[in-house]
């Protein structure tokens, strides 16, 4: 039962009729976010030199597809209306357990990748059952889990980083396809692919879905509701290991503060991509096009503005004011779609 | 007897307090500096900065929220407290009256947007997280204050009676004031309304919207005040100031037994969860342990807390369901 005052006064209309389907896609989040990349990229490209030389969209491509992949990890378990402050923590875990493999037991990179996947999963069903278990909010649990993911990594690593790792990994970080294009950012695109399949196509994230919407409904209709939040939180961390494994392709070695203090630098681009992207943070909506969309706006914006020399101390102050804006306006948006009577 | 035990083990500070006691005598029997003087002002000193900035988040729990930015908001006072001394040579209570100031109106911002727009606090507290850690950074270029006033220095390294630091006392000032703010004060008694049910809250008239506003105000209010005092033990304006804030603000009102959800907090059960983990973190150098091992007992402390709570709360459950 709605609460009266949402209720449409007049006869609702249908938003299946072809109109309406035009309104739904051009007023919603992906198309504002398409227009914004081009518009920006129109503007970096006329305001700046080196915006768009084979170099920097190489650079550029790197960048969007880890933050296009950490954005990911967040939006696998804001789809079950939770969220996981760890995604930092557990890919720096991952990736620095893989590198420790590798150093020690001579292993080539795709078990160091395979490890550094295992690890990802691993942590996030700790997580995950964690907050099954207990029934506390995900919020507290992975607040407390990402101070032992990281504590514990720190300590055993003695803060030291690992650079030896087989030289692929370096090269593949390096590759360039066609000149300007990093491999990096296609992997990001393959990643969006399967996510998409899975949410669309399989029953395993219809259920992820089901039980972000309402909990009790699912469970009601036959879905293990535990299970498949523990599931969206392994998913989670097997996407925060792959987001660590492309961020080390990039650096060429394994480095504890490459997320910062306790893995905090990912949270903002975590956010940043899903909320820009559409994904309701109530859980029960998905929008892979969206989250990469966003993911790919905020890295441009981030090159962008390092180009004009905004200073980088600037630019996180200017994403947080992005983050808000970019809320500020999806309200203002669904308001307005309200008034005019178009479901959402 | 047995009820009055009975009545105090129930209690949010019973289960703390008793952790306090039992670290202080273990830990003081065998290793004695633990009680010497200089521990007993290291430790107070520690208690006093990480109560204020516990208390910042206190209050936002207890109006069901959360607030990501109470660390940036301290560096940014920090930094801002240091500068205005240094660069510009304001005097020092003028310095602090501004800095406070700058702590209000970042905490009152935020709460505006949280209560006007009605976006989840997480969110926007993420979004001014960011905004005003840029502003420190963009503001310093990440190059500390070093100008910090010798008044300012002595207030925050000296004692006020015995092992007794001066920063003791505007923690427990800060902590008083939100004792009697939260059970005796009309807008306390609201906050604790509108986290314990926001709507029952506003159907018996309260406005959320400025029980919201104020809740955040008073919070960056706090970390502000904990901004200052960081400078003042640290004597420089140092602009990394706040960045571990988030964890430790949130382990001790949970070990205290605040209720995330909102409506139930703590003031002594806080304090207590603030003197668990600095007893814990001193203990940890004293016996020479890794302080990267810090942030996992940190960690492991959360989940003890929250387990503890959940096990408190379905034992309550469970009488209340045996009596009906």
């Amino acid at each position: 039962m709605q609460p009266a005052s949402s209720l449409p006064l007049g006869q609702p209309r249908s938003a299946g009729s072809p109109s309406f389907v035009r309104a739904g896609f051009l007023g919603g989040n992906e198309f504002g976010l398409i227009v914004l990349i081009v518009v920006f990229a129109t503007l970096f490209t006329l305001a700046t030199k080196g915006f768009a030389s084979p170099f920097n969209l190489f650079t550029l491509g790197r960048t969007m597809g880890i933050d296009i992949l950490i954005g990911f990890s967040m939006m696998v378990v804001i789809v079950s209306g939770g969220l996981n402050l760890a995604v930092g923590a557990i890919g720096v875990c991952a990736v620095m357990a893989a590198g420790w493999a590798m150093e020690t037991f001579g292993l080539p990179w795709p078990l160091g990748l395979a490890v550094c996947l295992l690890v990802g999963a691993a942590l996030g069903a700790v997580n995950g059952e964690a907050i099954v278990r207990s029934g506390v909010h995900s919020f507290i649990i992975t607040l407390a889990t990402m101070s032992i993911f990281f504590g514990g990594m720190v300590f055993l690593s003695r803060a030291e980083a690992f650079r030896e790792l087989p030289p692929a990994i370096a090269a593949f970080g390096k590759l360039r396809l066609m000149g300007f294009l990093s491999p990096l950012l296609l992997v990001a695109v393959a990643t969006a692919l399967v996510l998409g399949w899975l949410y669309r196509f399989t029953s395993l994230g219809r259920r992820m879905l089901a039980a972000g919407a309402s909990p009790k409904a699912a469970e009601v209709s036959g879905i293990r509701v535990d299970r498949t939040i523990v599931g969206c939180h392994i998913l989670s961390g097997v996407l925060a290991a792959l987001a660590g494994a492309m961020l080390t392709a990039r650096h060429g070695a394994a480095i504890p503060s490459m997320a910062g203090h306790l893995g905090q630098d990912w949270l903002l681009p975590a956010f940043l991509a899903p909320v820009l992207g559409g994904t309701l943070l109530t859980g029960g909506k998905v929008s892979v096009l969206g989250t990469l969309l966003g993911a790919m706006l905020v890295s441009m914006l981030t090159n962008g503005l390092l180009l004009l020399r905004v200073g980088e101390f600037w630019v996180q102050a200017f994403l947080g004011l992005l983050l808000l804006t970019a809320v500020l306006l999806d309200l203002g948006r669904r308001r307005l779609l309200a008034r005019h009577r178009i479901a959402v | 007897m047995q009820s009055m035990l009975g009545k105090a083990a129930n209690t949010d500070w019973f289960g703390p307090l008793v952790v306090v006691i039992a670290a202080v005598v273990v830990i003081g029997a065998i290793e004695p500096t633990f009680l010497s003087a200089f521990n007993i002002q290291v430790l107070l000193s520690a208690i006093a900065v990480n109560l204020v900035i516990a208390l910042a988040q206190m209050i936002i729990i207890a109006i069901g929220q959360m607030n990501l930015s109470v660390g940036a908001i301290g560096g940014l006072v920090a930094i801002a407290f240091a500068g205005m001394m240094e660069v510009w040579g304001i005097p020092a209570p003028l310095a602090l009256v501004l800095a406070l100031a700058i702590g209000l109106a970042g905490g009152l911002a935020n709460g505006f947007i949280v209560a006007k727009t009605g976006i989840s606090a997480f969110i926007i507290t993420l979004a001014s997280l960011s905004f005003f850690k840029g502003l420190n950074l963009g503001i310093t270029e990440a190059q500390p204050f070093y100008g910090v006033p010798d008044a300012v220095k002595a207030f925050g390294n000296t004692n006020m009676i015995g092992p007794i630091p001066w920063l003791v006392l505007p923690a427990a000032i800060a902590g008083l004031g939100i004792w009697y703010l939260l059970a005796k004060l009309r807008i306390g008694r609201q906050i604790l309304a509108v986290g314990g049910n926001p709507h029952a809250a506003e159907l018996s008239g309260i406005s959320i919207f400025q029980t919201t506003v104020w809740a955040h105000g008073l919070s960056g209010l706090l970390a502000a005040l904990g901004g200052v005092m960081v400078v003042a033990r640290l004597q420089i304006g140092q602009p990394s100031i706040g960045d571990d804030w988030l964890i430790l603000s949130f382990a001790a009102p949970v070990i205290g037994g605040a209720v995330l959800a909102g409506g139930h907090v703590s003031v002594a059960g806080t304090a207590l969860g603030v003197v668990v983990v600095a007893i814990i973190t001193q203990s940890l150098v004293l016996f020479h342990i890794d302080p990267f091992v810090v942030q996992v007992v940190l960690g492991a402390l959360i989940l003890w807390a929250v387990g503890i709570n959940r096990w408190r709360e379905v034992r309550v459950e469970r009488r209340l369901r045996g009596a009906s």
